[in-house]
């Protein structure tokens, strides 16, 4: 039991200090720009583009797949510079240091983002139905509640492998900024699945996201929980798989940094 | 900003811009900016508008490479004074005999044009991945719309660079910046579509003003007293970035001194 409270106290220690080491350095105006107004401005950006290619006939489609891709500001972002901020900051020699847990450790960087990524989601979606007359009469508010964290959950598990390739390369602006612009291309946020080439539909379907958002707007259509739960489930599974394979490479890059002195050398 | 030093000092400026096109090739988020997101855009504008038609080809090329020119602009050209403070050779440029502003200019030259470059990926993208046939309705005034364009954007890269130093609350503001300007200046869809409201913001702009001759000359023919209209705001607002720019350049490098707040970041 003694051994459980340490681990949940680590895990709620460890996720509220790597967030508030994010964004501490940020005047809230600097958050607000970042997280809330530069995710908008991309929705709105993609809404009127779709809604010019689609003579304004699909615009909920192209509202409830940018208002979820926002999840990815968080997921991606948020989540690989809570990782990689540690090798940045010259903490990581004393995280690795330490005994404590590595897995609660590594799981609970992304904590945090998993409820920030779910209220920009809220956000968009606010400004989707005030804005762009997005319509959720007939959807099942709670079920897309719970989509909208098990999304964003699969997407931070993609971001926690990518927080550990940004231990292992320089450049990591360029690949965060290349997954998460890509997402926008392979979750079927703007483009239906069904449109792209085979190996873009083979890439689609090993995504976080592109299931969240088949099932909001299946949600968004009136259909019910259960209707949607299969989606639920895989998308869940693929956000534990790359949460997974994350944490495998932290353990490798942990052992091969005290192996061979490489730790700070990327 | 005393124009004829860019002139006197065009061997500088040249230099300055192949300087920072040899450093910034090497770095990740430049070349994530200029030629891969506007890549990432082509192919979704080209997925999202194929029902149009391969006509809207071209006008996706154009408007693809403007969003690379813009975001190379905001983020590239509006670092251009600080990346040299983070970098420490801040002090060793505004204290050496060559005018600061010219050195400025000459980086705004080589974003402006190494941009281009997010254009040329996109044509080849929409060339040869997806086999729409491209040509240009107007290449000889679609080529020197794309000169002013060139000058219009590094005119406002220079207003920019100094705000950017001087007031941190406006570079806060940067990444909120990108989008609306995608949206506010018709790169890959008419104005008509946003509210009415937004129509006199859009006219500010000078990259409207680009987008609109740009798109014009590629994609339809437009009529040459349009585009002289298009060509004339684009100076006009040339003109007025510049002089704002000297007066920026002027305070910036008073405040520098007396301050000595140069390199504090």
């Amino acid at each position: 039991m003694n051994t459980i409270n340490k681990n949940l106290y680590l895990f709620w220690q460890g996720t509220m200090l790597s967030y508030r080491a994010l964004f501490a350095w940020l005047r809230p105006v600097t958050y607000m720009a970042s997280k809330i107004l530069m995710p908008l401005a991309q929705m709105f950006f993609f809404v009127f583009l779709g809604s010019y290619a689609s003579n304004g006939k699909n615009v909920d489609f192209y509202v409830i797949g940018n208002a979820i891709q926002i999840t990815s500001v968080s997921g991606i972002f948020g989540v690989t510079m809570s990782v990689g901020g540690d090798r940045d900051a010259g903490t990581l020699p004393y995280l690795f240091g330490t005994p404590s847990n590595r897995f609660i450790i590594f799981f609970g960087r992304a904590f945090m983002h998993i409820i920030d990524g779910a209220i920009g989601v809220v956000i968009a979606l606010t400004w989707g139905v005030l804005l762009m007359g997005l319509d959720l009469s007939h959807t099942n508010l709670s079920a897309l509640g719970l989509t909208i964290l098990v999304t964003t959950f699969s997407t931070c598990g993609l971001g926690l492998l990518m927080g550990c390739l940004s231990l292992l390369t320089a450049n990591v602006m360029f690949v965060n900024n290349f997954v998460y612009f890509s997402l926008l291309i392979f979750s079927g946020a703007n483009v239906e699945v069904t449109a792209l080439p085979a190996w873009m539909q083979f890439v689609s379907n090993i995504l976080p996201l592109t299931r969240g958002i088949a099932a909001s707007r299946a949600l968004a259509a009136g259909a019910s929980f259960s209707d949607i739960s299969p989606l639920l489930v895989s998308e869940m599974g693929i956000g534990l798989i790359y949460g997974l394979l994350g944490y495998f490479l932290f353990s490798w890059f942990e052992t091969q940094a005290k192996q061979k002195g490489t730790l700070e050398t990327v | 900003m005393n124009y004829g030093n860019i002139f006197k000092y065009w061997r500088t400026v040249l230099v300055v811009a192949e300087m920072s096109i040899r450093t910034q090739f090497s770095d990740g988020f430049v070349l994530f900016a200029i030629v891969f997101q506007p890549m990432i855009i082509a192919i979704l504008a080209l997925f999202m508008l194929r029902e149009k038609g391969s006509d809207y080809a071209v006008f996706v090329v154009v408007g693809s490479g403007l969003t690379g020119l813009w975001s190379s602009l905001l983020f590239v050209s509006g670092n251009s004074i600080n990346v040299e403070r983070w970098t420490g050779t801040l002090e060793s440029l505004v204290g050496m005999p060559t005018p600061f502003d010219v050195i400025v200019f000459g980086k705004n030259l080589a974003n402006v044009f190494q941009s281009l470059l997010s254009m040329i990926v996109s044509y080849a993208l929409a060339a040869y991945l997806f086999g729409y046939p491209l040509s240009l309705t107007q290449p000889i005034l679609f080529f020197l719309t794309l000169l002013l364009s060139m000058f219009a954007f590094i005119c406002f890269g220079l207003t920019i660079a100094p705000l950017f130093v001087m007031y941190r609350s406006v570079q806060q503001w940067q990444n909120a910046m990108e989008f609306p300007v995608y949206i506010m200046c018709g790169f890959l869809f008419p104005i008509a579509l946003l509210p009415n409201w937004t129509t006199p913001l859009s006219y500010l702009l000078p990259p409207y003003w680009a987008a609109l001759a740009l798109h014009g000359t590629s994609t339809a023919m437009m009529p040459f007293d349009q585009l002289l209209f298009s060509w004339s705001m684009m100076i006009l607002f040339s003109i007025v970035d510049l002089i704002i720019a000297s007066q920026l350049f002027k305070i910036m490098l008073y405040k520098a001194r007396v301050d000595a707040t140069l390199d504090v970041d």
